[in-house]
C-alpha cells in the first residue's frame, strides 16, 4: 500500500470508497504480477490476504503465470487489453469474466503497474448459451416441419390425384400420408411447448398401467405400419399416484417413438419387439421403461442422450425428443436409467416415487 | 428412346416420399420401381437396368445415397445410369453439389435440394433420358 501511496497518490478516502464498492474486481499489479491493491468486493470474496499474493495463485489456483495474460500485454505495449477468463472461485466454483487492463504510468512515461477489472459474465454467459441453443432448435425445427410440410404437401397431391380419377384406394393411401404428418407436427408442437416454457405438472391422481396402455395404444398402428410389435407389460398391481398424465403420456410416446425408430433403422433383424412396462423397482418406486431390440447405442451416443438438442437421427431427428424426457421426469423428481448394449438394444426406465404409506392411508 | 416407357428407380428411405414421387412419376407416364433402402436399391437397380435413378442422398439405412451412387459409378453395366441426387439436408449440411469438385466422391448427374419442383424434376428427368 505505500507503494501506491508513494508512487500513485491515487487512494483518498472518498475514492477508496468508490472503489471498494464498485460490483467487479479490482486489482492494482506490478510487473510481477504481485497483487498490490485490492477492492473491497474483490477481498469480500477471496480474503483479505490477497494483497502481496500473485493474481495467478488467488485467480486461477495456479503456481505459474496464465500463458495469455492481459496485465503482461499491458506491460508490453502500455495499451489497454481485454480478455475473457475462467476464474476459480474459493467456493471451488467457476466464473466466466471479462478482463481489463491499463497501465498506470509513472513520472517519466514507464508502466509501473497495471489496474486489472474483472468483471463477471456468468449470467451474461447464461443467457448468450440459450440463444445459441434457441438458434439451434429453430434451425433443427423449421427442418423438421419443413419435411413435415412436404408430406403433408405430398399427400394433399396424391388425394387430389386420387380424387380426378375417383380413386378410393388411392385416396386412402394419400390420406395416410396426411394423417401421418398432421400426427408428428403435433407431437413436434407439444415437445416445443414442453421445452420451451417452465410448464408446472398437472397432478392427478391415476394408475400408471392406465397412463401407459393409453400411451402405448396411441403407436399400435404405426408400430404395426412399420413391421414392429409393440408390446405391454403393465402391472395392474402398482398403486394410483398422483402423476402428471398428460406429460407422463408425452414422455412415454417419445420413447415409444424413439425405439419404433431404432427398430425401423435396424436392418440386422427381421422382426423387432418393442415393450412397455410400468411395475414396482423397489418398495418405494414404481418405474415406467421403454424397451426396444433394436442395435443399441455407441458411447458417443450415450453420452450426449440428453444434451439438449442432441439427436442421433440426422434427417429424422430434432433433438427435443429426449429433452422433453428429461424434463417431466424432472417435473416428478423421477430418476432416469438408461440400459444399452451394442447389438442387443436399449431400454429407458424412468423411476418415480410411490406415495409414503402412511402419508396414502390418511 | 421412342415410344418405350422410361423406367426410373426411386429410392429413398421416407417412404411418404417414395410413394408421393411413385405416383407423381407413375402419372406422368414412367415405370417407377422403388426401395426404400440403399441395399435393397442396389439390388433392385442391378436387376431393373432403370434409364434413370432418383436418389435420396442422407439416407439412414445399411448404404447410404453416397455408397449407391458410388456402386452404380463403380459397376462397368450401371455407370452411365443418369442419377437425380436429392437431399432434405442440403442447407443444413451445406450440401451444393458441384459437378467438377466432387465428381470423384459423388457423381449424380443433378442435384436437387427437397422439396423437388416436380415441373423441374420432369424435365431433367426428360432432358437425362432424351
Amino acid at each position: 500500500m505505500n507503494y501506491l501511496n508513494n508512487n500513485f497518490q491515487l487512494i483518498d478516502l472518498t475514492f477508496k470508497s468508490i472503489v471498494d464498492a464498485l460490483p467487479c474486481y479490482v486489482m492494482i499489479q506490478d510487473q510481477d504480477f504481485n497483487i498490490l491493491f485490492a477492492n473491497q468486493t474483490f477481498r469480500s470474496d477471496f480474503g483479505d490476504k490477497i494483497v502481496d499474493k500473485y493474481c495467478y495463485a488467488v485467480l486461477k489456483a495456479s503456481l505459474h503465470p496464465c500463458s495469455v495474460c492481459p496485465v503482461s500485454e499491458t506491460f508490453k505495449d502500455k495499451k489497454v487489453h481485454v480478455s475473457e477468463e475462467l476464474i476459480h472461485l474459493p467456493d471451488g466454483s467457476a466464473s466466466e469474466m471479462i478482463a481489463y487492463s491499463a497501465p498506470l504510468f509513472d513520472a517519466v512515461g514507464d508502466v509501473s503497474a497495471c489496474i486489472k477489472i474483472l468483471v463477471n459474465v456468468e449470467t451474461i454467459k447464461d443467457e448468450h448459451r440459450e440463444l445459441v441453443v434457441l438458434g439451434q432448435s429453430i434451425a433443427l425445427l423449421s427442418h423438421d416441419i419443413k419435411n413435415i410440410l412436404e408430406g403433408l404437401q405430398g399427400g394433399a397431391y396424391v388425394v387430389e390425384e386420387a380424387l380426378k380419377d375417383k380413386d378410393r384406394e388411392l385416396a386412402s393411401r394419400g390420406w395416410d400420408i396426411v394423417k401421418r404428418n398432421i400426427t408428428e407436427i403435433t407431437g413436434i408442437t407439444q415437445d416445443i411447448l414442453y421445452s420451451a416454457k417452465k410448464r408446472k405438472p398437472k397432478l392427478r391422481t391415476v394408475k400408471p398401467v392406465d397412463v401407459a396402455r393409453q400411451a402405448g395404444q396411441l403407436f399400435d398402428e404405426k408400430a404395426s405400419s412399420m413391421g414392429i410389435q409393440l408390446l405391454l407389460e403393465l402391472n395392474p398391481k402398482v398403486p394410483a399416484v398422483k402423476i402428471d398424465p398428460t406429460g407422463i403420456s408425452r414422455m412415454l410416446g417419445n420413447l415409444i417413438w424413439n425405439a419404433l425408430q431404432a427398430c425401423q433403422k435396424d436392418n440386422e433383424k427381421r422382426k423387432h419387439l418393442v415393450f412397455v412396462r410400468t411395475d414396482f423397482y423397489d418398495d418405494e418406486h414404481f418405474f415406467f421403461e421403454v424397451e426396444d431390440d433394436a442395435q443399441g447405442m455407441d458411447k458417443e451416443i450415450q453420452e450426449n442422450l440428453f444434451k439438449d438438442f442432441y439427436s442421433s437421427k440426422g434427417e429424422s431427428g430434432n433433438g427435443l425428443g429426449l429433452m422433453v424426457v428429461e424434463r417431466i421426469a424432472k417435473n416428478h423428481e423421477a430418476k432416469i436409467e438408461v440400459l444399452t448394449k451394442k447389438g442387443a438394444g436399449s431400454l429407458f426406465r424412468v423411476i418415480i416415487h410411490l406415495p409414503d404409506k402412511k402419508i396414502a392411508l390418511k | 428412346m421412342g415410344d418405350k416407357t422410361i423406367k426410373v428407380c426411386v429410392i429413398d428411405d421416407n417412404t411418404d416420399y417414395l410413394f408421393t414421387m411413385e405416383t407423381f412419376l407413375t402419372r406422368n407416364g414412367f415405370d417407377v420401381k422403388t426401395a426404400s433402402e440403399g441395399k435393397a436399391g442396389i439390388e433392385l437397380i442391378k436387376e431393373q437396368r432403370p434409364d434413370l435413378i432418383v436418389l435420396d442422398v442422407m439416407m439412414e439405412t445399411t448404404f447410404s445415397g453416397f455408397e449407391v451412387c458410388r456402386q452404380v459409378r463403380s459397376d462397368s453395366d450401371l455407370k452411365n445410369t443418369p442419377i437425380i441426387g436429392v437431399s432434405g439436408m442440403g442447407d443444413e449440411l451445406g450440401l451444393k453439389y458441384e459437378k467438377y469438385e466432387d465428381m470423384e466422391y459423388f457423381s449424380p448427374n443433378v442435384f436437387f435440394d427437397k422439396p423437388v419442383d416436380k415441373d423441374l424434376l420432369l424435365a431433367k428427368i426428360n432432358d437425362l433420358t432424351s
